[in-house]
């Protein structure tokens, strides 16, 4: 690593000694007389250069160096007081004889020479060390980093001086400006993930005004392929998919608005910091759709997560661990994550800093909301009327009801109440369920008979020991067992319904201990209304009879609005068959009154953050183990970020609005460094900071850290607008400049990070199939909305099969895929399409022979090699070589070679237009941005 | 400093550390920056041409080639590897002071002796199971861990964390680790296959085989004897002469373009790339001629049965050694499919005697088989046989059935092959299984014993991605040294 962090050590160290020591009282000085300071001169060095391995965590050579008792606990000849030269620590330290770098620290720098002075001289004074001082490991890099260093001031006045200076340092120069071809291309490609028509390209090759290019730049801005093209960037950052991930991978149906959200955002130009602001409390300004940012990532569903505390635990702090690294890395570049088990490592954010961050999403939940705006507002409109239309087919259905004296229907929550009688056994025969599932109650309560309320008692529970049995149990397993019935819990985080194994009639018997007289029983739905008993007898076995003795029936009950069994299944003995269908005809009709009002009550939902009033607390947790809380916390930004301007106690909302302030304040450190280098990254290849998700130590140092500085400091002046940053990037020389490579210069700098060309690369997979669909004259243009399948299926388990060809729907850009995480895309996920499993700031850019057989042999590149051939023969007609010139306009913006054009006519000739239509998809040029 | 932050904390003294400034960045020179790039590159260096060249180990290599058994849903250790007698005796009694152990699924009953009679096996005597019993004759070539723990007790994270090393999806799978650092030796077929049960792919899918945030080139392929490798073949529309007239008319367009960027790599790259996949389609169709076999060792896998699926994954397991014994390095044998209550994989809560003798009876003779054949022919000097699953099950039933519950405290794995002590136990349950108490073992020591076998030192293989230098073993991992010659 260069420079900055080492020529801070000091401070370093120094600071995390201060701060050790708050917690001290009275910490002493050692020895005076050898004008050393444990706290100012020992513990630095240690802290620096040993606790890094020997520290309570690691304990590597299973010891930690964090008190001089677990020092000397180790080893009592690791510190001998007073003799230096036979104490270990200090005479590890020492090169070697040889000249040797000496034996410790085994990682990173060896003492200096006056530190191990320092050292043997503590010892030899008797290596005293201040009662109750425990040391920590020091991380590499501290407050002084550069990326929390306010931005430097500008010292060249456009882009291009800073860029050439660099080189001319080097020794190098720009290359000359690209041809006009190549440049439409380019910029086609960058800005809107599209080749230019041929018809573009002529444009504005033949266009004399000087400014030709800054009109095309204008134009590709304003087309609404930019957002559709830079969304993808965001999405990959924040590994945005629509499924839940592990496992289970189920849908998250109502996600696509999130994306739908960020193709607009870009498309408007929204400023960056309302576009931050939004993603983390879009909630205060009417924007839910924004909150979709903030549950990108994957979490597990509750029924995937184990009943005991630890997992349910486990799994929420994995819930909120995505969102703080999705905050952290996202938007300031920070790896705030590396802290949840210990201090982080390498920055300057200790584990209390994670936490206290996670305070602020403590109210956060993952699951749909509702999304508010015109749609919203169109549906609550129309909410009045609903409710009318349900009032009044409440009320028919309740006339006929009384007519036919029929009693009301049953509950989900049933109580039947009967006379009292002693009885031995109580058994239910369900006939037939509301919707023909398999019948399921999550508890069947029996009731012992009193006057005396306090002396009644359900006498069904397990624990009052009477024994359950039932007609069946579905699976075979505990989570659908009889037992279930008479547990006494019917909390779904700790205990399971019963549900047969089989559709159909199904029984349950309990038997009391002891015969009891009763007068009531209450049954709790079961799995879903689905599976609610509809039709059913409960019986009891009498002291005095071997019979059965019926206490209560449903023969005479209305069905419930969710009742959904035909007409001739419904037995209501005491009614004609013409009533009956009445009844079930207006059934239906409230059924659907009801949803619609549901609906349109609920409004349009999107798959986005939402969040409890009442925030649950947070907690330190010791290394990490959720099972081992500390003190409490409250919400903050890791210090080395400042601090929240936030009251005590502060309410959920006011969390989140601090931070959305925070992040978007014009003097950030971090939020307008970190998106400018991401710009900068989509336009040539690689960033400034090649690591874009990480400006902390273990980042990569800038190439032209002024550069940055100046650009993210022209990006807030220009109102955080990213079109106006693209405009002036794009106007740069840098940018236009020519991509050949030079010999001399490729020996200097051969992965052209200093610019001396525009670096050329292999295009994205989004890029390679809208590409194609766009050659082929297919590219639907259709935006927005519920994604195209690239697979059988839009989540669950897996076994995804893959789908081979599409009709227009498939045919819409592919970021309108609906995206399935962990499941890589045919043909095209191969071309490193993020898997959406973990933040993807920057893609390989692999080149394998997996993507070889998919692009040669797939139906999906035939298919569109056949419509190109098609769309050349209907255009040109059957002129070989205009087929030809025009297949490489549509391609590769270009006229072929007479070499080309004389070698691919053969091809034309021998086996057909389509073959050099598969060719143009499969060849270098096509896939690369030059 | 206390450990929590209370609101209003006080402002640190900014102007104190503000004060530097990035001037210090301003000139950094070109080589400094290309030192550093280099200094993070401890990971092997990949030639974009050639991605599967072989490349050399840390040092020098007990195994070339891997071959991962893993059984998807979790396989009961209690009932088939690790023997407790206790357990026998105290049969339908409560577990000692776990009496109301609350599991995965919820409330636990009473202690379950196993459901298969174990016997003494081999020279060795390892008392293994009924329900494995050819494996049980190999029993002198392998080397079991009994104290394998997981950190998770659901499938998904727990299965991804045996294989990426991390619950999370999203990480590479140890298969690409070994691909990326070593490369292969056979260049004409895919370096690390993935090959899915005939019932189904295994829980967490393709997790299992994902590049995660490596270079795609090191994703394992997908196949099987009953499911060939994606467009491997020529559209059937195309005579073989079409299909090389277009394969040479764009050779010559890459070149044309290649020649006007002279000395760029990763169009030299994917123009080797499609010289590749030419050979591959040449050489896979060989590879996978699993009716060259002859009889005699179709009938030692079991690829003769009647049984379908047991017929199809002995097939898998042919597969597998042909694979091996071409040079494949790394090559994922899955047995068992996703989450159906056991009823296509070792997820055995509810009846786990009917489920099991099915599974049993598809795993052991072709697992068997696969051990017998690479040692007849040598290959089990050069190559490592792993045999794995996410967690164990619970001692007991769960009440009210007739299965166990998942088990992530104590369960076993093992290793035969190349490098490995054979015929030896290692670890220890406690005396039911519940628990590993006796040289734990964690699935990073798992993976850092198998890439340290392929010589590789787990602590230096790293890839950077979002902040860390990255390892399959994470931050943690000791190569467990007592099971190796």
């Amino acid at each position: 690593m260069t420079a900055p962090g080492k020529t801070f050590r000091l401070t370093i160290a120094a600071f995390l000694v201060a701060r050790s020591l708050i917690a001290i009282n009275g910490a002493s000085e050692v020895d005076q007389a050898i004008g050393l300071s444990f706290e100012k001169d020992i513990a630095p060095i240690l802290e620096a250069k040993c606790l890094g391995c020997h520290n309570p965590n690691q304990q590597e050579g299973d010891f930690s160096m964090a008190t001089l008792e677990a020092i000397q606990t180790a080893d009592e000849e690791y510190v001998i007081p007073g003799n230096a030269e036979e104490s270990m620590l200090y005479w590890i330290t020492l090169p070697l004889d040889d000249g040797e770098a000496p034996e410790m620290p085994e990682e990173g720098d060896a003492l200096t020479e006056e530190e191990t002075k320092a050292l043997a001289a503590w010892i030899d004074a008797g290596a005293e060390w201040p009662g109750g001082l425990v040391l920590k490991e020091a991380s590499k890099a501290d407050e002084s980093w550069w990326s929390y260093q306010p931005l430097s001031k500008p010292k060249h006045a456009s882009l291009d001086a800073y860029i050439e200076s660099t080189l001319k340092t080097n020794g190098l120069t720009l290359n000359p400006e690209a041809d006009r071809r190549t440049l439409i291309r380019r910029v086609s490609l960058d800005l809107t993930g599209l080749p230019p028509t041929p018809e573009e390209v002529e444009a504005f090759v033949t266009n004399p005004d000087p400014q030709a290019y800054k009109n095309l730049v204008e134009r590709l801005l304003a087309s609404p392929r930019y957002g559709e093209r830079w969304a993808q960037h965001w999405l990959d950052v924040i590994r945005w998919a629509e499924t839940v991930g592990f496992e289970t991978n189920f849908l998250r149906s109502n996600a696509w608005p999130y994306r739908d959200w960020v193709i607009a955002a870009f498309n408007d130009d929204k400023p960056y910091d309302q576009f931050i602001f939004e993603q983390i409390a879009g909630d205060t300004v009417g924007e839910d759709a924004a909150l979709g940012f903030l549950v990108a990532g994957p979490a597990n569903l509750p029924g995937q997560i184990g009943r005991d505390e630890a997992a349910m635990r486990n799994a929420r702090q994995d819930e909120l661990d995505e969102v703080l690294r999705t905050v952290g890395q996202g938007v300031l570049g920070i790896t705030v994550g590396c802290a949840r088990c210990h201090d982080h490592k390498f920055d300057p954010i200790e584990q209390s800093d994670y936490y206290s961050m996670q305070a602020i999403f403590a109210g956060l939940k993952y699951g749909d909301r509702r999304k508010r705006g015109s749609e919203n507002d169109d549906w609550s409109a129309r909410v009045p009327a609903a409710k009318t239309k349900r009032d009044v087919a409440k009320t028919e259905l309740e006339s006929l009801r009384s007519e036919h004296q029929l009693r009301k229907p049953l509950d989900t929550i049933h109580t039947e109440t009967f006379a009292p009688i002693e009885a031995r056994s109580i058994r239910m025969r369900i006939a037939a369920t509301e919707f023909g599932s398999a019948a399921s109650l999550y508890e069947f309560e029996v009731w012992s008979s009193s006057d005396n309320e306090s002396d009644r008692f359900n006498v069904a529970l397990a624990s009052n020991g009477s024994q359950v049995s039932a007609s069946s149990y579905a699976l075979m397993n505990q989570s659908r067992h009889f037992d279930n019935l008479v547990d006494g819990t019917v909390d779904k985080r700790q205990a399971y319904p019963w549900i047969a194994n089989e559709t159909g009639p199904a029984w349950l018997r309990i038997e009391f201990t002891d015969a009891t007289i009763i007068d009531q029983v209450i049954w709790h739905q079961g799995r879903s209304s689905r599976d609610l008993p509809a039709e059913y007898v409960i019986e009891v076995l009498p002291t005095d009879s071997e019979e059965w003795r019926e206490v209560s029936h449903t023969r005479d009950r209305l069905p419930r609005t969710s009742d959904t069994r035909k007409v001739e299944d419904i037995d209501l003995p005491s009614i004609g068959l013409d009533a009956k269908k009445s009844i079930v005809e207006k059934i239906r009709a409230l059924r659907s009154a009801e949803r619609e009002l549901a609906r349109l009550s609920a409004g349009p939902q999107v798959y986005a953050a939402s969040f409890a009033a009442e925030p649950e607390a947070t907690y330190m947790l010791r290394r990490g183990d959720s099972m081992q809380r500390q003190d409490e916390v409250v919400p903050a930004i890791p210090a080395v970020l400042g601090q929240l301007e936030i009251s005590d106690g502060a309410a959920e909302e006011e969390r989140r609005l601090a931070l959305a302030h925070h992040l978007t304040q014009p003097e950030h450190p971090l939020t307008a460094r970190v998106i400018v280098n991401r710009v900068w990254q989509h336009h040539f290849g690689t960033g400034l900071i090649e690591t874009s998700s990480d400006f902390g130590y273990m980042g990569s140092a800038p190439s032209h850290p002024e550069l940055l500085d100046w650009l993210a400091g022209r990006f807030v002046a220009d109102g955080w607008s990213l079109k106006k940053l693209h405009r002036l990037i794009l106007a740069s020389k840098t940018f236009v400049q020519s991509s050949i490579p030079r010999k001399e210069a490729l020996e200097i700098d051969a992965d052209s990070r200093l610019l001396w060309r525009y670096p050329p690369r292999r295009i994205e997979a989004e890029t390679l199939r809208d590409s194609i669909l766009s050659a082929s004259g297919k590219l639907h243009f259709e935006m927005g909305g519920p994604g195209f399948d690239f697979f059988n299926q839009r989540g669950g388990l897996t076994d995804y099969v893959p789908k081979e060809t599409f009709e227009e729907e498939g045919w819409r850009r592919m970021i309108y895929a609906h995206k399935i995480r962990m499941v890589s895309v045919d043909i095209f996920g191969a071309f490193d399409c993020p898997d959406a499993g973990q933040m993807k700031p920057k893609r390989p850019r692999s080149i394998t022979p997996v993507q070889s057989l998919g692009l040669l042999n797939s139906p999906f590149v035939n298919r569109q090699a056949g419509f190109f051939a098609e769309r050349l023969q209907r255009e040109m007609g059957d002129d070989r070589g205009a087929q030809i010139d025009r297949a490489f306009a549509i391609a590769f913006s270009r006229e072929a070679s007479p070499a080309e054009r004389e070698r691919l006519s053969v091809l034309v000739d021998d086996h057909g237009l389509e073959q050099v239509c598969r060719v143009i998809f499969n060849s270098s040029e096509f896939a690369f941005l030059q | 400093m206390k450990h929590f932050k209370k609101l209003g904390r006080p402002m640190l003294d900014r102007r104190s550390f503000l004060s530097g400034s990035v001037q210090g960045l301003a000139g950094i020179a070109l080589t400094k920056l290309m030192a550093e790039e280099r200094a993070r590159a401890a990971s092997p260096k990949i030639d974009a041409a050639n991605p599967y060249a072989p490349r050399q180990p840390h040092f020098e290599a007990k195994a070339k080639n891997v071959i991962v058994v893993f059984c998807s849903g979790a396989l009961s250790h209690v009932d088939t590897f690790d023997y407790k007698p206790e357990l026998i005796r105290h049969h339908g009694k409560p577990m000692p002071g776990s009496e109301e152990l609350i599991s995965f699924q919820g409330p636990n009953g009473n202690l379950t002796q196993p459901l298969w009679k174990f016997r003494p096996r081999g020279q060795s005597g390892k008392m293994i199971s009924d329900l494995v019993p050819h494996i049980g004759e190999m029993a002198d070539e392998i080397s079991f861990i009994h104290s394998l723990t997981n950190t998770s007790n659901t499938h998904g994270p727990a299965v991804n964390l045996m294989n990426t090393g991390f619950t999370f999806d999203g990480f590479p799978s140890m298969g690409a680790w070994v691909n990326f650092a070593l490369g292969s030796e056979n260049q004409n077929l895919p370096a690390f296959v993935a090959i899915e049960d005939p019932r189904g792919n295994p829980v967490s899918g393709p997790n299992n085989w994902a590049n995660g945030f490596l270079p795609a080139s090191f994703q394992g392929t997908p196949f099987s004897s009953t499911k060939p490798i994606r467009y491997l073949d020529r559209p059937a529309a195309f005579s073989s002469d079409t299909d090389q007239a277009a394969s040479e008319a764009l050779r010559f367009l890459d070149e044309q373009n290649a020649a006007r960027y002279p000395g760029d790599e990763e169009l030299a790259a994917r123009i080797s790339s499609y010289e590749l996949a030419g050979r591959m389609q040449l050489s896979v169709p060989e590879a996978v001629d699993l009716d060259s076999e002859p009889g005699h060792i179709r009938k030692l896998y079991g690829a003769d049965s009647a049984n379908e699926d047991k017929a199809a994954f002995a097939k898998n397991c042919i597969l597998a050694r042909r694979l091996v014994e071409r040079g494949v390095r790394f090559v994922q044998l899955f047995n068992g499919a996703y989450a159906t209550m056991g009823r296509l994989n070792w997820d055995g809560h509810g009846a786990m005697k009917e489920q099991y003798d099915i599974h049993g009876e598809i795993l052991d003779q072709p697992v068997a088989g696969l051990l017998k054949d690479l040692k007849q022919r040598g290959l089990l000097d050069e190559t490592l046989v792993v045999f794995a699953t996410e967690f164990g099950r619970m001692p007991m039933f769960q009440m009210g059935t007739q299965g166990r519950d998942h088990n992530p405290h104590g369960f076993t794995g093992w290793l035969a092959g190349a490098g490995v002590k054979p015929g030896v136990s290692y670890g220890r349950t406690d005396e039911f299984g519940f628990k590993a108490v006796e040289d734990v073992a964690t699935p990073h020591d798992f993976h850092a014993t198998i890439l340290h076998l392929l010589g590789l030192d787990h602590e230096r293989l790293t890839y950077y991605h979002n902040g860390i230098e990255r390892r399959l073993t994470n931050v943690h991992g000791h190569v467990i040294r007592d099971i190796l010659t």
